[in-house]
């Protein structure tokens, strides 16, 4: 488990967090969304021991993955490297080992093993407006986001993203899930909690459990409460590291305020509105907590949702047939999860039609799947969609349904109790093809005898080139 | 300076620190493409090879010279052609200074031959020796040794100065090597229908290391009745200087570092390919192409041979085609579009392809105004190469990769939005990989035997797009400003067209599209 604060330590480390101290007059917001425009580091403004508290951006995802790395960029940055430098599973972590680490936060235990550990937060005087959260430019109220709201109750602690608007000292206007929303331990009266700069294991088991409504099961039974040390709050049980806890009571239910801007997640599932009156808040010392310019491209909940639903599918599919022909599934923050993309081995002729389907099944966020060759991994990203053309015949591997299919969730011409067709892009070899008909790959791999790319490699700076030597050779590959 | 020369052009991108000159030696077999297509899968700088281990000439070999900086494939022809602030300029506005030069054409001037810096080297007859060069193995599925980067001058009907077209030459001997000639381009028509039917060789010259104008005029779709080398000197603000052919009546560029001049002679063929192509994938089978006989060889001192590693630059990476296509195909193919009266913003390859899609940035000014462009691109200059069109809004910077990623995937409907051209009617190029051997067969005149489909994607928006950005205009050039001063580059192409404010194209409006078109699918 790794804190925060830590958390942001690593990316610093890793040269991929950049400090700028919190301007005046200028809202945090429009900062980040520019720094994510510019597909730079997770960006931190600080405080320099001024009231408020200090704020990341980008800590979760924040690369734009088409752009592909330049001369002189850091190698290894790909949309869930920040992500998976927080959930502990390498500094350089693989796409796939990402998306099992994600889901063993979900997995339900039979035992639990929860660790209770001393509050880092102390209690504090302050109101909720004295905790300088950012106002977005053409908002009237400070907002904080990826927060994780806990509610307790005998059974154990049930979390769900939270986000929300600070309207002054005590009462919070917060958007949740529905379901959790829905539940009797929410009623008018019940405490709930709100934390905020929890670990990245936290944060990202919210998003997951959200959006695949499995938010009825206590934290203390998943994966996430073996993983993460924890503290009882007046609501439920939060992480004992989090930066700031701020216990509330719900005030009110206002199930009818759609106006509100959205987290990503609630375009994937139902979501509600609560009034809640804080009652209690706690803050570490020089406390710092993730924020995420609503709406702008590439932002943290945006990745967030990408990689938990990823997740989620890429497991569905490979537990289906008795094997596991998907290499990786990825849902492009990019294409704001409107297309989705899959690598796996084609089993026979037609599976291509069985797995686009089943995911069109398994999901209806997307109506649209591109299919491609497992020979080309999820960091090259731009071979796949460079293949997905080249590769896929125009007139018989772009397969169509009828307009009947309900129609997709996110693009924008997805309407409600509206029918729309789905398209599957096959961009594989055809596995009935003799191996005569497929053709080599134009790679320095594939194009260039060993001998001659060890020298190359061997010689590469002593022929005057600057860029690093651990270029990967076979790019195609990457995990 | 604008760079006249491919030696100025070498010159200008050693000063801006792009170029890199290597002394240590290097094969032409393998080794130089390896090292090149490395430099290519790094965005690293192009690699000058000054030594090449090589009994013949005393040639230079130069990797991919008109491979661009990953972000901005056009940063080096925009500094070839003195465009003001290469290193800032935006994609948008590099177009439209480009198609300002192009709509400015300057008659190239004939300059005497003791003044040619391609005649200070004259091989006539058996002296003229295709193998005394060293011509680069590129890949090791390769058929052979291949001129990549290269400028035909063919005979023209309608004007004085020739036509001028990329074709590679794949060496056979001393005196022969095969042009890869498809038909359905028009140096390839010329010969497949007019002088070969005649039973008459044609004559050429095949030039390497011409001015950077005339590789980009040479890159580009230029219609019947215009000539390559007018353009040329209109990118270059000057005209192009033209020296005549020792052996036949054609005028080829004074500067080339080399010049073969020759016959494509009628009804003779020899082995072409197979070769690691623009797919990204080494095309096979091994076909016949027509036979260039050679009559003389006239060179530079010290010539440097440019070459292309043909394949390499597919995905993130960048060769001097991909880059060819984006700084000079796209604004030659969006002046075209505007010309044949098209509302046309931006015409760009898409970013992962060096030809096979394309994006066009543009509004819907009528019912069935998509179909008629798809139809008259596919009819003309976009038959062989290109499969696909994807258009997107007005505004859509077809250069920034996430923009069009996120109108295919936000706005192109299955139900509406994909429409197949003549599905198994239309001709194609052979060296795609998804026809089978058999299908593509070995036509006479180099098209596949089958044919194949053609397809658009309407990706353009019905108003409802996703947040652009936020804050007001000054608020997002102080974040900026603040996010630069932290060290954060934030010079990357704008999502949008008008989000440049060098931007003069008068098209590039926010969409305006009102939705009440209606689509018609053609599956």
């Amino acid at each position: 488990m790794t804190a925060f604060r830590n958390h942001l330590e690593f990316l610093r480390r890793t040269d991929d967090c950049c400090a700028l101290d919190r301007p005046d007059g200028l809202s945090p917001q429009v900062v980040a969304a520019e720094a994510l425009r510019a597909d730079g580091p997770a960006i931190e403004l600080t405080t320099d021991g001024r009231a408020g508290v200090e704020l990341a951006s980008g800590v979760y995802g924040g690369i734009d993955q088409t752009r592909g790395r330049t001369r002189g960029q850091p190698r290894g940055r790909y949309p869930w490297t920040r992500l998976g430098l927080g959930l502990g599973v390498d500094r350089d972590p693989a796409y796939v080992d990402v998306l099992e680490t994600l889901l063993a936060l979900g997995e339900r235990r039979a035992e639990r093993d929860v660790t209770y550990v001393e509050r880092a937060a102390a209690a504090t005087e302050l109101g909720v407006r004295e905790l300088g959260l950012p106002t977005p430019p053409d908002e009237a109220w400070p907002r904080f986001t990826l927060g994780v709201l806990s509610i307790g109750a005998d059974a154990g602690s049930y979390w769900a993203p939270i986000h929300g608007t600070i309207l002054d000292g005590r009462t919070i206007r917060a958007r949740v899930p529905e379901a959790i929303a829905a539940h009797d331990r929410l009623s008018t009266g019940a405490s709930a909690t709100i934390a905020l700069g929890v670990p990245s294991e936290a944060l990202a088991a919210a998003h997951l459990l959200a959006i695949t409504d499995r938010l009825a099961t206590p934290i203390e039974d998943r994966g996430v409460g073996a993983t993460v040390p924890l503290i009882p709050t007046a609501g439920g049980v939060v992480p004992s590291s989090a930066e700031v806890v701020i216990e509330t009571a719900v005030a009110d239910r206002q199930p009818d305020t759609r106006s509100e801007k959205r987290e990503f997640w609630e375009h994937l599932v139902p979501s509600t509105t609560l009034t809640l009156e804080a009652e209690a808040v706690f803050s570490r010392e020089d406390p710092v907590v993730p924020y995420a310019p609503l709406g702008a491209a590439l932002s943290d909940d945006l990745q967030l949702a990408a990689l938990s639903l990823s997740a989620t599918l890429c497991d569905r599919v490979n537990s289906y047939w008795g094997v596991s022909p998907v290499d990786w599934l990825l849902l492009p923050a990019e294409g704001r999860l409107g297309l989705c993309l899959v690598a796996s081995e084609i089993l026979y002729a037609g599976f291509e039609w069985q797995l686009a389907n089943l995911l069109f099944s398994l999901s209806d966020c997307f109506d649209k799947v591109i299919v491609v060759d497992t020979e080309t991994g999820p960091r090259n990203l731009g071979q796949v969609l460079g293949d997905s053309w080249v590769k896929a015949h125009p007139s018989r591997d772009w397969l169509f349904s009828e307009a009947d299919a309900p129609a997709a969730r996110l693009p924008a011409y997805g309407r409600d109790d509206e029918t729309g067709a789905r398209l599957y892009v096959d961009a594989t070899w055809d596995p009935r093809w003799k191996d005569e008909f497929i053709a080599p790959r134009v790679s320095i791999t594939d194009s260039y005898p060993p001998e001659i790319r060890a020298a190359v490699r061997d010689s590469w700076a002593e022929l005057g080139f600057e860029s690093d030597a651990a270029f990967e050779e076979a790019s195609g590959s990457g995990s | 300076m604008t760079a006249e020369t491919f030696r100025d052009f070498l010159r200008l991108l050693t000063d801006a620190g792009a170029a890199n000159e290597i002394q240590t030696s290097v094969s032409w077999d393998l080794e130089a493409s390896a090292i090149t297509m490395r430099a290519n899968a790094t965005d690293e700088r192009i690699p000058i090879f000054e030594t090449v281990e090589f009994e013949g000439t005393d040639a230079r070999l130069v990797g991919d010279p008109y491979r661009g900086p990953r972000a901005r494939v056009f940063e080096h022809l925009s500094r070839a052609f003195e465009l003001p602030d290469p290193a800032g300029l935006s994609g948008p506005a590099y177009y439209e200074r480009v198609i300002d030069r192009l709509a400015d054409r300057r008659e190239p001037t004939v300059v005497d031959p003791a003044t040619a810096p391609c005649k200070e080297v004259v091989r006539t007859g058996s002296a003229a020796d295709l193998l005394d060069f060293p011509w680069p193995y590129i890949h090791q599925q390769d058929g052979g040794r291949y001129a990549t980067l290269t400028t035909l001058v063919a005979p023209d009907r309608d004007g004085a100065w020739g036509r001028w077209s990329r074709h590679r030459a794949m060496i056979h001997g001393r005196s022969q090597a095969s042009l890869l000639f498809l038909a359905g381009e028009q140096l390839p028509n010329r010969y497949y229908y007019e002088f070969e039917r005649r039973g008459e060789a044609m004559p050429v010259a095949l030039t390497v290391g011409t001015p950077p104008a005339v590789t980009a005029a040479s890159e580009m779709w230029i219609p019947v009745g215009r000539q390559e080398a007018t353009f040329a000197g209109g990118l270059q603000e000057s005209p192009v200087d033209l020296v005549p052919c020792e052996t036949n009546d054609l005028r080829v560029p004074a500067s080339a570092e080399l010049v073969i001049e020759g016959r494509v002679l009628p009804d003779e063929r020899l082995d072409e390919g197979p070769f690691g192509d623009y797919f990204g994938y080494v095309n096979g089978p091994r076909r016949s192409m027509p036979a260039l006989a050679v009559d003389a060889i006239t060179h530079r001192k010290q010539p440097y041979l440019p070459f292309c590693v043909g394949g390499s630059g597919v995905g993130y990476a960048e060769n001097s085609t991909s880059s060819l296509q984006v700084a000079a195909g796209g604004p030659d193919a969006t002046l075209g579009l505007r010309a044949a009266g098209y509302d046309v913003s931006m015409a760009a390859p898409w970013p992962f392809t060096e030809r096979t899609v394309w994006v066009i940035a543009t509004d819907r000014p009528y019912a069935g105004y998509l179909h008629e462009l798809a139809n008259f691109i596919f009819t003309t200059w976009g038959m062989l190469h290109i499969d696909c069109f994807v258009f997107v809004d007005a505004d859509v910077n077809p250069l920034h990769p996430r923009a069009v990623v996120e109108a295919l995937a936000l706005h192109a409907d299955p139900a509406t939005d994909f429409h197949q051209f003549g599905v198994e009617r239309m001709p194609k190029v052979p060296l795609n990989i998804y026809q089978t051997p058999d299908e593509k067969g070995n036509a006479a005149v180099g098209t596949s035997k089958s044919k194949t489909a053609k397809a658009y994607v309407d990706a353009l928006s019905a108003g409802d797009r996703p947040t652009r950005a936020i804050g007001e205009r000054e608020d997002r050039e102080r974040a900026r400003d603040l996010l630069s001063t932290a060290g954060v580059d934030g010079a990357v192409e704008p999502h949008y067209v008008t989000d440049t404010d060098a931007n003069a194209n008068a098209n590039a409006n926010t969409s305006t599209d009102t939705g009440t078109t209606t689509h018609r699918s053609n599956r």
